[in-house]
């Protein structure tokens, strides 16, 4: 059982103040009407196979939506047939970046994707920035820190915003996304959904079944590090990775 | 708390129209964001459905906001399951204990911020640094105004009243890095100086754009990727967010994500979109051990009380209506006086800090609605400036804050007008005062004591030297006999 932490002895008072300013003497009862939180798995389950019966019929129109939305965004888009060919193009920017110090998750994918033979051929063998044995996780954010390019794998693409939903566990540190300057996300066509109401919509469904509150912390990446800050120029690479690569596989 | 300067009104708004070079950035910067936005809603969405996702935004939030204790209650008790804590502030020295508290709990020495309002508010970095914590922006454009000693000037361009060459001194003083023009090279220069503290701070502490009730999730939607460094770097995460962020589903994310980056910025999303729930996994590889939620109250309650007054709170600070307003345009941000500026500034100010100093706010628009038109959640602000203006001229003696020769005045002229004898005395006295002043038929500029202010940028008609209800009773009446031919 995780910690749960005590009540803040303001609570009651505070939301006492909050029905005083609404007019109300008593808690509310029942549960304010509101769709999406009436929901239960059965029919959370119809929604989810309706939405990905369309998905699987627009792959297609899906996969290029995401290819247009995302080269409007700035990202640089690779698209591959075979996993061998993915492995080329990461070890291809790598190289022309000229890079040394490459980090990457250790997710399902690279199972498919032997990126560390390609990326060894190119002089920069990647580090798997996870704890382990012999490294602390304290280690961690010093390689991140230093290293020059990260390969990691995405949970999800959503088309309509050209956002990957990058989830943070075991294997996969957030700052293998973030602290590179060049980072590559690897997508498989068939984690492609077509709008951001797919993905909550599924990901709902995901904590139904596992009967858990899903993940802590998870982002939708949707392009470069950008800001306009100073005098409304954009700028790419300020905090996070000024270059991004999504490699679409499938 | 951040201290409310709004009785300067007239005064800085009076030096932003005379600076040539702020005028010359207001115009580029308002006119990049009006354009920016309504090209991708023409693009991807249209205005039908642009009206419909509105109307829909608008709905969930003012439900939320109606059953806010519900929500707030739902909020605590997810985030906790989720192994975070929940605070609940009352004002801003009650927040900013909090967040020292748990800053020495932690033997804090530097803190990360990214972009929060709310922080604003509680003058939280005055109170760190106070307490020998180094506090530090890490939003390239709230960086810059911190290391300029500044308020933000926009919500979400915090320092677009600042050039390069300004960026470029301030870096080559704190900084200590060469004089450049570049602004690649200027935000490298910042990018550098922030990892040092990202890799060395042991608290991060952001705002939070949405607070999703049923899961406990903080939304932040960034561009930068300090908001993630903030929630990812440290070991410790709070979060400051007003007690109106939340909405009721994790779904409702995909209709507000719709609507903000393009409101704010004319971005279909922005580049990195941050959803966390509490603190770290036990098995995850990296990310704060300890999570907290402070959600403050800071004279929001004001605002929930008055039910006109309440949907003010449905805002999602996107900024559009500073964008589009034509008095925010001219006198920027910093007249405002506080941490809001622009129409919604305009109707959150006063009520949250204080009627009385704020009152020149209500005052600060045309009421020509655009604000109204462009809001992603329609706040009517015009109808909530009218209100408040009733507020100034007659509320209750705590709101009141018109002048007591005005109130004077027109309560002289409530008496006169009610009477018709006392009228038409009134207006033969007004004639013989005015005939000296008036030329050809008009009042122009006066230099006298309190009516300058009224003739300064208009001219006034002078009084008829025959009012009508004289013309009726010597000429009219005689035609009597005339209507019925």
């Amino acid at each position: 059982m995780p910690y749960i932490p005590p009540e803040h002895p303001n609570k009651s008072a505070f939301l006492k103040k909050v029905r005083e300013a609404l007019g109300r003497t008593h808690p509310i009862l029942h549960a304010p009407d509101h769709p999406p939180l009436k929901s239960n798995i059965a029919r959370q389950r119809e929604k989810v196979r309706t939405i990905v019966a369309r998905n699987d019929a627009r792959m297609l129109t899906n996969i290029n939506r995401l290819m247009e939305n995302a080269s409007f965004a700035s990202w640089n888009v690779h698209r591959v047939e075979s996993y061998e060919d993915a492995a080329a193009t990461i070890a291809r920017v790598a190289r022309s970046h000229k890079v040394k110090n490459v980090i990457r998750s250790s997710e399902e994918i690279f199972k498919k994707i032997d990126v560390d033979k390609s990326l060894r051929s190119v002089g920069a063998p990647p580090t798997i920035l996870a704890s382990s044995r012999t490294r602390r996780r304290g280690q961690l954010k010093s390689i991140a820190f230093k290293s020059e390019m990260g390969v990691t794998g995405v949970g999800y693409a959503i088309a309509e915003t050209a956002s990957c939903a990058v989830i943070p566990r075991k294997g996969v540190a957030r700052l293998t996304s973030l602290a590179p300057s060049v980072l590559i996300l690897l997508v498989e066509t068939e984690q492609i959904l077509e709008n951001l109401d797919d993905f909550f919509a599924i990901t709902r469904l995901k904590r139904m079944e596992s009967r858990s509150h899903g993940p802590n912390y998870y982002n939708f990446i949707s392009g470069p590090s950008r800001t306009a800050d100073i005098e409304q120029t954009l700028t790419v690479g300020v905090h996070g990775p000024g270059e991004v690569h999504m490699v679409i596989v499938g | 708390m951040a201290q409310v300067k709004t009785a300067e009104f007239k005064k800085i708004s009076k030096q932003a129209i005379k600076n040539e070079k702020l005028q010359h950035s207001l115009d580029h910067v308002m006119e990049h964001f009006v354009s920016a936005r309504s090209s991708i809603i023409d693009q991807d969405i249209g205005a039908e459905n642009w009206e419909l996702l509105r109307t829909r935004a608008a709905s969930i939030k003012q439900s939320t906001i109606e059953n806010l204790d519900y929500y707030l209650d739902l909020v605590d008790k997810n985030v906790r399951r989720n192994g975070g804590y929940v605070h609940f502030a009352n004002d801003a020295n009650e927040a900013n204990q909090i967040v020292l508290d748990i800053a020495k709990r932690n033997e804090v020495k530097t803190v990360i911020k990214s972009k929060s309002m709310v922080s604003e508010e509680m003058g939280i970095n005055e109170v760190l640094e106070k307490a020998g914590i180094e506090p530090v922006e890490t939003d390239l454009g709230e960086y810059i105004i911190q290391l300029a000693g500044e308020t933000p000037f926009h919500i979400i361009a915090p320092a677009m009243h600042k050039t390069k060459e300004e960026v470029s001194d301030l870096f080559q003083d704190w900084l200590k890095t060469a004089p450049t023009q570049d602004i690649k090279r200027l935000c490298i220069y910042a990018r550098d100086a922030l990892r040092e503290k990202f890799a060395t701070a042991e608290m991060g502490i952001s705002g939070a754009n949405f607070v999703v009730a049923e899961t406990g999730t903080v939304c932040l939607v960034t561009n930068e990727g300090n908001g993630r460094m903030t929630t990812s770097a440290p070991r410790v995460h709070v979060v400051l967010a007003g007690m109106e962020k939340i909405v009721p589903a994790i779904e409702d994310l995909a209709l507000f994500l719709r609507l903000l980056p393009r409101s704010a910025t004319g971005q279909r999303i922005t580049s990195y979109n941050t959803f966390a729930s509490g603190p770290r996994n036990q098995s995850d590889e990296d990310g704060p051990e300890e999570f907290h939620l402070v959600i403050v109250d800071n004279g929001r309650m004001n605002l929930l009380k008055d039910e006109e007054m309440r949907e003010a709170l449905r805002c999602i600070r996107c900024g559009a209506c500073l964008n589009h307003c034509p008095v925010y345009k001219k006198i920027g941000g910093h007249a405002y006086g506080w941490v809001y500026s622009g129409p919604i500034g305009a109707i959150v100010t006063p009520p949250m800090t204080n009627m009385k100093v704020a009152s020149d706010l209500p005052y600060a628009s045309t009421l020509c609605g655009t604000c109204r038109d462009v809001c992603p959640v329609k706040i009517d602000i015009p109808k909530l400036l009218l209100h408040l203006r009733h507020k100034v001229a007659e509320g209750s003696s705590s709101e009141r804050g018109s002048a007591w020769m005005e109130r004077l005045f027109i309560g002289q002229w409530h008496k006169t007008v009610r009477n018709r004898k006392s009228l038409e005395r009134r207006v033969k006295l007004a004639r013989i005062f005015l005939k000296p002043i008036s030329r050809n038929g008009k009042i122009k500029k006066l230099r006298a004591p309190m009516v300058s202010g009224w003739t300064n940028s208009r001219d006034f008609p002078a009084l008829a030297p025959k009012s009508f209800g004289d013309i009726w009773k010597s000429g009219l009446s005689g035609n009597n006999g005339n209507r019925n031919q």
